[in-house]
């Protein structure tokens, strides 16, 4: 790693002032969750440590992690991080193009072999030996493997690259597949959503590159400082469900008044994600705050789990007797989700029995499950 | 990148992947003489999402369509809901409507910072132009992903999303956009806070890019304005740029057919913002919709014996084709290619200075970004329109009831131009689901009379200089049209 500038000295380079980098430690310690105590340490890490280098890959895909990341809540953040991947290779925004920017890849990939962080976002349809998705004349899963091989650690963008995402849904027409079920020979830190919220995005990647540690992982291999609650766990609209005050339909006086999206389809009670806390667009909102459920999107098949709407029509295609019978789901809901909530919080004790002691231990390919769908 | 020569002398060249576009994109040159002669453009990349739609509940086109795109989520979330309020014969309600303008306003103008500050100027940045006298200015602005105005217009644009925050929840991937109109209504105080982002971005354009007020931008009338802007209008990007193309002669480069198509954007209560129809060379037409085929000679898919309508197309990769050379079908109006994206929208709107500039030297690679810089002005003038519009407490969604049976098609427009959905249910089901994407028409192959898509066409006749293996003048003409390849083939 001889000859790789700090942190701070990049940041120094791109003309940021040492208030401001302090200002950016502590924004990252608050990000992570770390007391102000962790400030010194994040700023004594930046300083001396040589800044890993990313390789930012894409799949098939659709850019949405991209368009998220890059407007992420402080322009200081976006900034330093933008600019120390840049630095490297990123196919959709670096300045180089064409042959010499696959040099550069290959030039980095020489350069600091076993050394470099891997990010994915899209990933790879197996079908037809890869040719639904050609880079530089190539299949991608060729790149992907190629890259992968010296990587010190792949992070999987997004719900394409973690679990498949609607590009994989029935009948997944070119076996688009997840990374992990690719690249089996790696720690896999999964950042799920469609898109990730820009804030998780950031965070784990300055978590990575600050103390050149994986963060602890969930059995799944999420992030467990972002994806341990449930949508539903700090949402603004819980007292509603909890007092059984629901929204019929979009624009209906439950509506108005705020109540519970539960009816209209909302997965908050079965989503990990920090949506409801750390919300969207620099904290300005999310999606339940619109007036929409949750779909649930940074969970595994969320888009093959029957219509999101479906419950809508269930509720009202039904003609005279909806209003008990809605009545009667809501609550026997409230019971289930009331009671899942208490079974959560027991089981979330047992975990932190269960990981004392192993924090920071790599989860590579924890979720085995296949859902590649038959090809075309 | 490849090259080779042939006995002829005709220089073969592969240029791709190109970075700074949206997705990836592969464009086969044959050159001679120091000039392209022909041009085949490939979209390498497919997910079949038309397929993926079918036999699902049609309400799903909502969460399903908008993630073709992560930068057009909005436009092809739009498209659906159109599609599906045609299905159930649902009119949006008032401020559903103004709502669902604002929303699409914003990711359009959005996608038009972005290309104009992180995908296009850059190129001008590059080493390969340090001679020239502007050179110094275009790398302190516009420096890939380092330049000031880049990193200004990356705060903008944030600045911008928060209304699509406030009134859709999050972007990319928003949800708010239904078929009756949209989830949430907007009170008194969000109104304000609208009103306070709005105006923060209009500083910030007046502040950098324009250097003056977005009226007198809207009301640039001709190009010869456009030429004393230039000599002595006041500072800015836009003015850089204007100095730049003039000596570059970037309104020489890259003409296509001069045959625009727009779907009409943002609709009012009478008509549109921004008019529905063609414009060829025999001036202002209506679109026929039911005279839009897609040709699958050179698309790698089922299905080459004739032209489909959308309503009856279907999309059925065939690995054993040996001819096509992508994955993007060759849409055609009345068996003709078109043009789509802000210019098309600004001269079948009547935008004069936009109108006079193709008139006099056709549309070039300076037409189509001056006329996302105009309608940038004029967009935002109309949002702060709604803002204003916005009714709190009047109803913000229609309900309606899905049939069991029926078809409709969602036309809206996208920063890149026409975008249509069209939508078959049976059974209550999706029976069929075929999306043209402005980038299918920008960027279509040739059809089975061989006559090649806009773009192939555009780069006929760009300047390789000696030893060039990423031409220059071809990553200008490719930009210009601000594609978005994932949209593309989908």
């Amino acid at each position: 790693m001889q000859g790789l500038e700090t942190f701070y000295e990049v940041m120094r380079r791109q003309g940021i002032t040492r208030r401001s980098f302090l200002k950016y430690c502590s924004l990252t310690a608050a990000a992570l969750g770390l007391g102000p105590e962790f400030v010194p340490q994040i700023a004594h890490a930046m300083e001396t440590k040589p800044r890993t280098p990313v390789l930012w890959l894409h799949g098939l895909e659709c850019t949405c992690c991209s368009e998220s990341f890059i407007r992420s809540a402080h322009p200081l953040a976006k900034d330093v991080v933008l600019s120390m991947i840049s630095l490297d290779y990123d196919d959709t925004l670096m300045a180089s193009a064409g042959h010499q920017a696959e040099a550069i890849l290959h030039e980095v990939m020489e350069k600091y072999k076993g050394n470099y962080i891997l990010a994915v976002e899209g990933n790879p349809p197996l079908n037809e030996d890869g040719m639904f998705c050609i880079v530089g004349g190539k299949p991608f899963l060729d790149q992907l493997r190629m890259v992968a091989k010296d990587a010190k650690a792949v992070i999987s963008w997004g719900s394409c690259a973690s679990h498949g995402c609607v590009q994989a849904a029935r009948p997944n027409p070119t076996r688009a597949t997840p990374v992990h079920e690719v690249i089996t020979d790696k720690p896999i830190i999964k950042v799920p959503g469609c898109p990730p919220i820009a804030e998780v995005m950031t965070g784990v990647i300055t978590y990575m590159l600050t103390f050149d540690r994986i963060p602890e992982l969930d059995r799944q291999g999420r992030p467990k400082m972002f994806y341990s609650q449930r949508i539903h766990d700090k949402c603004y609209r819980r007292p509603h469900f909890d007092a059984g005050q629901f929204v019929e339909a979009f624009d209906d006086e439950g509506a108005r008044k705020g109540y519970c999206l539960y009816k209209v389809g909302c997965k908050g009670p079965t989503t990990y994600n920090a949506c409801s806390t750390v919300r969207w667009n620099e904290g300005t909102s999310f999606p339940i705050q619109a007036g929409h459920g949750c779909i649930g999107c940074s969970e595994d098949g969320f888009w093959d789990k029957g219509s999101w709407y479906a419950r809508l029509s269930d509720l009202h295609g039904v003609g005279f007797g909806i209003e008990s019978n809605a009545d009667r789901v809501g609550l026997a809901a409230a019971g289930v989700v009331g009671g899942a909530v208490a079974v959560h919080a027991a089981v979330s004790a047992l975990k932190r029995a269960q990981h004392k002691g192993d924090t920071g231990r790599n989860t590579s390919n924890a979720n085995g499950s296949s859902h590649t769908g038959d090809a075309a | 990148m490849s090259e080779n020569v042939s006995p002829e002398g005709t220089t073969r060249l592969v240029v791709g992947p190109f970075n700074r576009v949206e997705g990836d994109l592969e464009v086969r040159l044959e050159a001679a003489q120091g000039r392209v002669e022909a041009a085949f453009v490939s979209s390498p990349l497919f997910r079949g999402f038309e397929r993926i739609l079918e036999g699902r509940d049609p309400r799903d086109a909502l969460v399903i369509a908008p993630r073709i795109c992560g930068i057009c989520s909005v436009s092809q979330s739009h498209a659906a809901a159109l599609a599906l309020a045609g299905v159930q014969g649902l009119v949006p309600t008032d401020n559903g409507r103004v709502a669902t303008n604002l929303i699409v306003a914003t990711e359009n103008v959005a996608d038009h910072l972005t290309h104009f500050h992180v995908f296009f100027m850059p190129d001008f940045a590059r080493a390969f132009y340090a001679d020239r006298p502007w050179f110094a200015r275009a790398e302190d602005r516009f420096k890939a992903a380092q330049g000031r105005a880049v990193r200004k217009a990356l705060e903008t644009r944030a600045t911008l999303l928060h209304v699509l925050g406030l009134l859709a929840g999050r972007w990319p991937h928003t949800l708010a956009i239904q078929p009756g109109g949209v989830t949430r209504g907007a009170d008194a105080r969000d109104k304000m806070r609208l009103q306070a982002t709005l105006g923060a971005v209009r500083r910030a354009l007046e502040d950098d890019l324009f250097g003056t007020k977005l009226e007198r931008i809207a009301e640039l009338a001709s190009r010869d304005e456009l030429d004393a802007w230039r000599a002595n209008g006041p500072d800015g990007d836009f003015r850089l740029f204007l100095e730049i193309a003039a000596d570059l002669e970037l309104d020489r480069l890259g003409r296509a057919y001069d045959r625009y198509l727009s779907y009409g954007a943002y609709p009012g209560l009478d008509a549109p913002l921004y008019a529905r129809g063609i414009f060829t060379g025999e001036g202002l037409g209506s679109v026929d919709v039911t005279a839009i085929a897609e040709d699958h000679t050179n698309a790698r898919m089922e299905g080459r014996n004739r032209p489909h309508h959308p309503f009856d197309g279907s999309t059925r990769p065939d690995a054993e084709d040996e001819t096509g050379y992508s994955w993007c079908k060759a849409p055609r109006l009345g068996g003709l290619p078109f043009e789509t994206g802000a210019v098309a929208r600004q001269i079948v709107d009547g935008q004069p200075l936009v109108h006079d500039i193709v008139r006099r030297g056709g549309g070039s690679v300076l037409a189509r970004v001056v006329a996302r810089l105009v309608e940038t002005a004029r967009t935002v003038i109309a949002m702060e329109g709604w803002v204003r519009a916005l009714q709190p407490g009047e109803p913000w969604c229609a309900q309606g009831a899905m049939p069991e049976y029926g078809r409709a098609a969602g036309l809206t427009e996208a920063a890149r131009g026409a975008l249509g959905h069209w939508l078959r249910v049976e059974n209550g089901r999706i029976a069929g689901y075929q999306i043209i994407a402005p980038t299918t028409w920008n960027f279509s192959p040739r059809d089975a009379a061989g006559v090649p898509g806009p773009l192939e066409a555009a780069l006929v006749g760009a300047p390789i200089r000696q030893g060039e293996t990423t031409p220059v003048a071809v990553q200008h003409i490719v930009r210009s049209f601000d594609p978005c390849m994932v949209c593309t083939v989908h």
